[in-house]
């Protein structure tokens, strides 16, 4: 205990040690046309003095002798010589020399030099962002990297979408890159508003991301916000844009004349439900931004505004998030001190997917509201509205919409310091501490007249509140030396070593109670003090969670040596401990090496400017998903009774001490390439993920009773190739025309699954539970469509004839044989695409600008559920409606699982297009300067695939039915679009820009 | 230079104290229990749960895994019912088709791999662990004879319905997988051992034995223990090719002229839930064979071990939902839509006489009513006009077996505003049963199967029938499943009596293998190769 205790102060006096450095003489600012620039070498010429400028584009040298000259040298730029003459500050402007070679690249714990970067690194500015509504920073770069998949099926405002890196690089751990927001590891993009972003740095392979350790096995974003600059006058900026969406490319299904004629069920009316339950959205966004900046301070303050609808009736959200950042410079320049902070405030109608599902299903001959059925209906008791109540998974979809409450709010306040102190030239300590509170509350409410989970049909149990609460803090401190030094012309080298600290605080609460006063037209989820629940304790169902201690501490070492100016090595090693592990295993070591070498220093090569090739390994690992999975948990029993007493009962998992990170080991080789008008980047990769995490069905009788176990339980193989190509087509005077193509393709292959070959996830209820389509086998290659094949024959019964694919006379398809040996089961399709692209154009012409962005995706296939479920024409379920795409065949009247409703969703899509004006201004005017725009995204799309989206669904939610609720993400299982889906829309953007 | 190597030689030093100080990663679990407890607690003497009524401590939680699959949908129970000829799962158009497995386990085509089979298992072998730790914990002897029998009884699951399994008797140990007359041994011995005697005999003393004699239906005693060995006897001949005729028809009788229970007849009555107020014509009573069943059945005489169900603190019995149609959540004004799955029989129902009053209790016939007893009507069609009724025929088994089609199951009675949950207790063993188990041992030890017509009449004359003056094999395997009918005892019967291979309704199979049920395929990838399948699978 004391020790302990001694341990805490100790430690709470380095972090406190880090903060308290001493101070020590040319300074100035570097810039070009547009701004500072950082990463600018600066010598003091004939010495091997000389430093870099900052991400400010500041730099310091001393000892420079009054009479010496500093050389400013920058890749992409022209080098200037100047002489010092006894000034003490030399700002300098660089003027742009060849092609717009991005320079400096942040590569975390620092930036690099872009020539001598030797991982697989993409850095997208500002200018190349996506356009239009953007809701969340990773539709920013949505097609931009190859190898990076954002996806955002349907394109509800509400979801932040799926990113994924390189493919499935975990199987238990968290799938989605590690964010870093101006230094700090760990946050969310939903914290930093889209405008607010300068720059977002994607470190693609496990070289690059190995200084990240356990965390960046899936890859890390690194997002630079704006900042202020020096010396710079006060200065606002607005940009506002005012977006409509409509719906489009629905689901097919029957009109009433159609339903009929099928033999549909009459209920008299005619209801276009999916009109009822979307709609026109609107959408707005307005971002004020003000900077400035004094010889040792800079500035910026931005106010971000967001407004919006979805398409779904009561579904939307609307944003507050203010961020500030100030940098400041002490002790000439050698203690840098530079704060950021960001405060968000989202109100969201999360409104109710399921309304979008029964717009399809609901018979389109029953009335909205009750009083329009054909038979005496009790429409009070629904308020107003009509509702089929014989049926299983039926429920009014306008109901659902306009009665219920589904919503949420979270606020997070997120900070974080840093300080960078220049103890000499050479070296530099850094601190950085942070911390973030985010709190979040959701909460529903279904009427006492809700028939959709809100008991309308019972007796005396009405209306149901849900409330859900939770509170997450993160602190993080890191400290970290930096060490640059020039020898001489020939080797250079920069070395990095640290301390990283994290730890996560997590609370939720959630409460469900129910059995409001019936008959009064009131929202009780203000008063459920009211519930008579209450009165019987059964009924309530309340949960609470609490995750403390959940820490990451790490220490790590990295080199960056240069030989010649044209050999590059880079090697790191990171030690990373995290509390999720099992206590025999806590800690692991993440190395890294990578060399690169400019080729065309020595070969010279006529027209080319750059010629890179480069070579990485790196490993990085994964944690995984929840705290204490290595331990093992218990339940409480009651006595048979219920009443008395109570002892611990066998629970869910056993507990498993050696349980470690999952490994991933990543070879990447590169080429970039640049010449004239083209440039290009090439990268080969094999990565290796070894241990993934999965909860592992255990032999029940030999342990304990318990029946699963988190284990390190198997290994992955991705191989996979990306290319970027960037043209000029056009490049005069007058019209610039630039063309780029990123494209990307891989293939990951199971090679080891302790759990065992199965097959995953359940088409579900109603029919088809037990119905798993997607195939998880050893050796084989993940997120295959499994499942028997549709021979186009149907017999007496409208039963679809299943082919028998073995030969052996027997058609033997029944779901508990789908991996037997007589089985005739095959692969219908892969849920991943072979090959996805995005291929921009953009064109420039005096004042004008154009801007069209195609993406696509092919080789994918999709389980198209909606049809499944209900484009046979079952006639003992005449009620529901019927999906009727040009797949829909009269004769099949049995729903049964097949290769017929396994489509191809091979894709190219329009995503953006934006045209674009930028006013002539003078330079003393008012107004510095304006821009108008007007972008449509989603235009249109090429494809066969006749469900509502072809995009690929990289994970499953699971089966939805009757009301429920979507489980845990299956990474394992992709291509299923399930019933919940959004619906596709389409917006056309009025964008306004303009600088004070 | 000097003073960059001071400075370096700091921060190493920071950083090597980092090392010490700062890489505190123990993880304590918050919100989830990581450590083992037991608490007797304080004994709640209101209501039915008077002091030593219901188990308690280390006990409590062994007791309560019964509960799990033995009146619910996906394992023990759906696996004994749904592959008898008492019911099927019929896919009704779009619905219950769930990748054929139900139709599968109807018609005896299931394979390893079928889902139900590995929640059968699992469900009893954590039931076994339960009990095994509850074995390790300080027990006065009757409890840990209750737990010997208890784990006995999981133990006759396992071997009636997969024959070979593994043996475990300790926390977290491994055993081999033992055939199935080791397993038949052990369940003996187990059970002996618990009644403190070598051997069932007729005139064996019990008082010995570290069980009680207390009727409390809730806590194993000796003629809960001497019911689970009848059964194992009664069916001796199946597991080990050896018959036990004797043994089982002592058992039985010692628990009929020993034990405190009776028949619960005419006098025998508990207040009828599912009453509805405007509708006169249901009962205020349910009396005899329908109160033993009923959603109040708690205590009843003929209750000699039961599970105790209950829909807030014990949930498990869900027959209301795995039984009835959509629409009669409104008969019933039930909390959950029910799902429309589990339809009996025609050839079953009509079996029945129509003077026996189990028919009436078992089963919900013809056009329903809704809950102030007017006609029940199918929203979901377009004829205002018709009403929901369960007909005895069944169209189909699939694909399109029509959805009202089939009577329903509601021996375990339904009560009006009941919840998912079910209140019912579940018998393990029950006087009624006993009766039969005697009976039929008495006549096949005699060869002769009017031995049984005594016991055989009893219970027919419970069920308002006449005496029958003689009675054959076949005769006395359809009483004994017009009285056991939803009591997970048809599969068993149906094997001893040879006629699980028989052909029923859409039934054909009749793999002689199909007695026992394939080892789950996941256990067998499992186990690292210690478990293997049985033979034809």
């Amino acid at each position: 205990m004391t020790q302990n205790l001694l341990r805490k102060i100790l430690c709470s006096f380095f972090f406190v040690l880090g903060s308290i450095l001493y101070a020590q003489t040319v300074t100035g600012t570097v810039s070009d046309a547009a701004g500072t620039l950082p990463g600018v070498n600066v010598i003091v010429k004939g010495t091997t003095n000389g430093a870099q400028t900052d991400l400010d584009g500041t730099y310091t040298l001393d000892n420079v002798a009054s009479d010496a000259v500093l050389v400013f040298s920058y890749l992409g730029f022209k080098t200037q010589e100047i002489a010092v003459n006894g000034r003490s500050v030399i700002d300098v402007t660089l003027e742009e020399d060849v092609a717009q070679l991005e320079a400096v690249v942040v590569v975390g714990y620092g930036n690099q030099v872009r020539k001598e970067i030797t991982t697989a690194v993409t850095s997208v500015s500002e200018e190349e962002f996506n356009k239009g509504v953007i809701n969340n920073a990773s539709q920013l770069l949505q097609g931009k990297v190859a190898g990076l998949s954002v996806y955002n099926k349907g394109g509800n405002p509400n979801d932040n979408g799926i990113i994924r890196l390189r493919g499935l690089s975990t199987v238990g751990g968290n799938t989605e890159p590690l964010v870093v927001i101006d230094g700090v590891l760990g946050q969310s993009l939903n914290n930093v508003d889209p405008s607010d972003i300068k720059n977002i740095t994607v470190l693609k392979d496990g070289s690059a991301a190995a200084i990240y350790g356990s965390r960046a096995s899936s890859g890390v974003i690194l997002v630079t916000t704006k900042s202020g600059k020096s010396n710079q006058p006060f200065s606002v900026e607005y940009n506002g844009q005012y977006g409509v969406s409509d719906a489009i490319n629905e689901v097919e299904i029957m009109d009433r004349g159609q339903f009929l004629a099928t033999g549909g069920t009459d209920l008299g009316s005619d209801t276009d439900w999916v009109d009822e339950v979307t709609r026109s959205a609107f959408s707005q966004v307005h971002n004020i931004a003000m900077s400035g900046g004094a010889e040792n301070t800079n500035y910026r303050v931005a106010v971000n505004y967001r407004d919006t609808e979805g398409i779904l009736l009561n579904s939307g959200f609307e944003q507050l998030n203010v961020r500030g950042n100030f940098t400041g410079r002490l002790f000439n320049d050698k203690l840098r001190i530079n704060f950021n902070s960001a405060f968000t405030q989202r109100d969201s109608d999360f409104g109710f997917n399921e309304a979008l599902r029964y717009a399809i299903v609901y018979n389109p001959t029953a009335p909205v509201f009750g009083d329009d059925a054909p038979f005496a209906f009790n429409s009070d008791q629904f308020g107003g509205y009509f509702e089929t109540l014989g049926l299983f998974d039926s429920f009014n979809p306008v109901s659902i919409a306009e009665q219920n409450r589904n919503a949420g709010a979270t606020t997070t306040i997120n900070y974080n310091a840093d300080f960078r102190y220049s103890i000499t030239d050479d070296l530099t300590a850094t601190l950085n501490v942070g911390q973030q509170v985010s709190r979040t509350d959701n909460n529903q409410y279904y009427p006492t007249t809700a028939f959709f989970r809100g008991g309308a049909v019972s007796p005396f149990r009405k209306g149901r509140a849900d409330f859900y609460s939770n509170e997450a803090r993160t602190k993080t401190l890191e400290l970290f030396g930096t060490y640059n030094k020039t020898f001489n012309d020939f080797f250079r080298m920069k070395l990095d070593g640290g301390y990283s600290f994290q730890e996560n605080d997590f609370n939720e609460n959630y409460l469900q109670v129910g059995d409001f006063p019936p008959g009064v037209d009131f929202d009780f989820s203000n008063a459920i003090e009211v519930s008579q629940d209450l009165n019987e304790a059964g009924r309530v169902i309340a949960n609470s969670g609490r995750n403390d201690d959940d820490r990451i501490i790490a220490f790590f070492l990295r080199g960056n040596f240069t030989f010649d100016d044209a050999i590059y090595l880079t090697a790191s090693l990171r030690r990373e401990g995290s509390s999720r592990f099992g206590e025999d295993n806590q800690w692991g070591t993440f190395p890294s090496v990578a060399v690169g070498a400019d080729l065309n220093n020595y070969l010279q090569l006529d027209n080319v400017s750059l010629l890179k090739a480069r070579l990485g390994y790196g490993v990085t690992g994964a944690i995984p998903p929840g705290v204490g999975l290595s331990q093992t948990t218990f339940n409480v029993t009651n006595g048979a009774g219920g009443f008395g007493s109570s002892s611990t009962g066998i629970g869910t998992r056993l507990a498993n001490p050696d349980l470690k990170w999952e490994e991933k080991r990543e070879l990447n080789f590169g080429i970039e390439f640049a010449m004239d008008r083209l440039s290009a980047t090439v990268d080969l990769y094999n990565r290796d993920i070894v241990d993934f995490i999965t909860s592992v069905q255990i032999d029940a009788a030999s342990n304990n009773g318990f029946t699963s176990q988190f284990q390190n339980s198997g290994e992955l193989n991705t191989k996979g190739f990306e290319l970027t190509v960037n043209y000029d087509i056009v490049r005069n005077d007058r019209v610039k025309y630039n063309m780029g193509l990123v494209a990307s393709t891989y293939e990951t292959v199971l090679e080891k699954n302790v759990g065992g070959d199965r097959t995953i996830a359940n088409l579900g209820a109603p029919g088809q539970n037990d119905t798993e389509v997607i195939l998880v086998r050893e050796g084989d290659e993940i997120g295959q469509i499994w499942g028997p094949v549709f021979t186009g024959e149907v017999d007496a019964n409208g039963t679809p004839i299943l082919a028998d694919i073995n030969g052996d006379g027997n058609v033997v398809a029944d779901q508990g044989s789908a991996l037997a040996e007589d089985g005739d089961f095959k692969v219908l399709g892969q849920g991943f695409p072979d090959w996805e692209i995005g291929w921009t154009h953009q064109v420039q012409f005096g004042n004008w600008d154009v801007n069209a962005f195609f993406r696509g995706a092919f080789g994918h296939s999709m389980v198209n559920t909606f049809r499944v479920f209900y484009e046979p024409r079952i006639g003992s379920q005449s009620s529901y409606n019927y999906v009727n795409t040009d797949l829909a065949r009269d004769d099949i009247r049995t729903a049964q699982f097949s290769s017929y409703y396994v489509e191809k969703a091979d894709f190219l899509r329009l995503d953006n297009l934006t045209v674009g004006y930028n006013f002539d201004l003078n330079d003393d005017s008012f107004i510095k300067s304006a821009r108008v725009s007007l972008t449509a995204q989603n235009l249109f799309t090429i494809t066969d695939y006749t469900g509502a989206d072809p995009e690929p669904a990289f994970q499953d939610l699971g089966a939805v039915d009757n009301g429920g609720n979507t489980g845990n993400p299956e990474v394992l299982a992709p291509g299923i679009d399930r019933r919940y889906n959004y619906f596709q829309n389409r917006t056309i953007t009025l964008g306004l820009n303009v600088k004070f | 230079m000097k003073k960059m190597k001071k400075f370096l030689l700091l921060f190493l030093g920071v950083i090597s104290m980092m090392f010490y100080t700062c890489t505190d990663l123990e993880e304590v679990l918050e919100d989830e229990l990581s450590t083992e407890f037991s608490d007797d607690g304080v004994p709640d003497n209101s209501g039915e749960t008077a002091g030593g009524v219901f188990p308690s401590g280390a006990l409590a939680a062994a007791y309560g895994r019964l509960r799990n699959g033995s009146a619910g949908h996906g394992s023990y129970y759906s696996v004994q019912t749904v592959s008898s000829d008492e019911m099927a799962i019929g896919q009704k158009g779009g619905d219950w088709f769930d990748g054929g497995i139900w139709l599968d386990m109807h018609r005896h085509t299931v394979n390893s791999s079928n889902g139900p089979l590995n929640g059968t298992w699992v469900d009893a072998y954590g039931g076994i662990a339960e009990t095994n730790l509850a074995l390790e914990s300080a027990l006065s002897p009757g409890e840990a004879a209750q737990a010997k029998t208890i784990r006995a009884f999981f133990y006759w699951r396992l071997l009636d319905l997969y024959g070979r399994v593994k043996l475990i008797t300790s926390s977290g140990s491994d055993a081999p997988q033992s055939e199935r007359t080791a397993v038949f041994d052990f369940v003996e011995q187990e059970l002996l051992d618990a009644l403190g005697i070598p051997a069932v005999t007729a005139s064996m003393d019990l008082s010995g034995s570290d069980l009680g004699t207390g009727s409390e239906p809730y806590i194993v005693n000796q003629f809960a223990a001497l019911g689970v060995l009848a059964k194992l006897y009664l069916n001796a001949e199946v597991y080990t090719g050896t018959a036990r005729w004797d043994e089982a028809m002592w058992a039985a009788s010692y628990i009929i002229d020993n034990g405190p229970y009776q028949l619960c007849e005419d006098g025998c009555s508990v207040l009828n839930l599912a009453k509805r107020p405007n509708v006169a014509s249901d009962p205020d009573q349910l009396s005899g064979y329908a109160a033993v069943f009923a959603p109040n059945n708690q205590f009843n005489p003929e209750m000699i071990w039961s599970i105790y169900y209950d829909e807030s603190n014990a949930g498990g019995m869900n027959f209301s939902q795995m039984n009835l149609h959509y629409s009669s959540q409104q008969t019933f004004a039930l909390d959950a839509q029910p799902w429309n799955g589990y339809q009996v029989l025609e050839e079953f129902y009509n079996s029945y006489d129509n003077g026996d009053l189990r028919k009436e209790a078992n089963f919900l016939a013809g056009p329903q009513t809704d809950f102030d007893g007017a006609d029940l009507l199918d929203y979901a069609s377009d004829d205002p006009t018709i009403v929901v009724e369960y007909t005895p025929e069944i169209s189909e088994l699939e694909p399109n077996s029509v959805r009202q089609s089939g009577v329903r199951a509601k021996k375990f009675s339904f009560q009006l505003f009941g919840r998912p949950d079910m209140n019912n207790d579940y018998p393990i063993v029950r006087l009624g049963d006993v009766y039969l188990m005697r009976a039929e041992a008495m006549a096949r030890n005699a060869g002769n199967w009017n031995m049984a017509l005594p016991d055989v009449n009893t219970i027919r004359a419970r069920a308002g029938l006449s005496p029958l003056a003689s009675i054959d094999a076949d005769g006395f395997f359809d009483e004994r499943g017009k009285e056991m009918f939803q009591e997970s005892s048809r599969r068993t019967d149906l094997i001893r009596f040879g006629k699980w291979g028989d052909s029923w309704w859409e039934k054909t199979n009749s793999d002689a293998f199909r007695t026992v049920m394939p080892i789950p395929q996941e256990q067998i990838e499992a186990s690292g190769g210690t478990l293997t399948q049985n033979p034809g699978y």
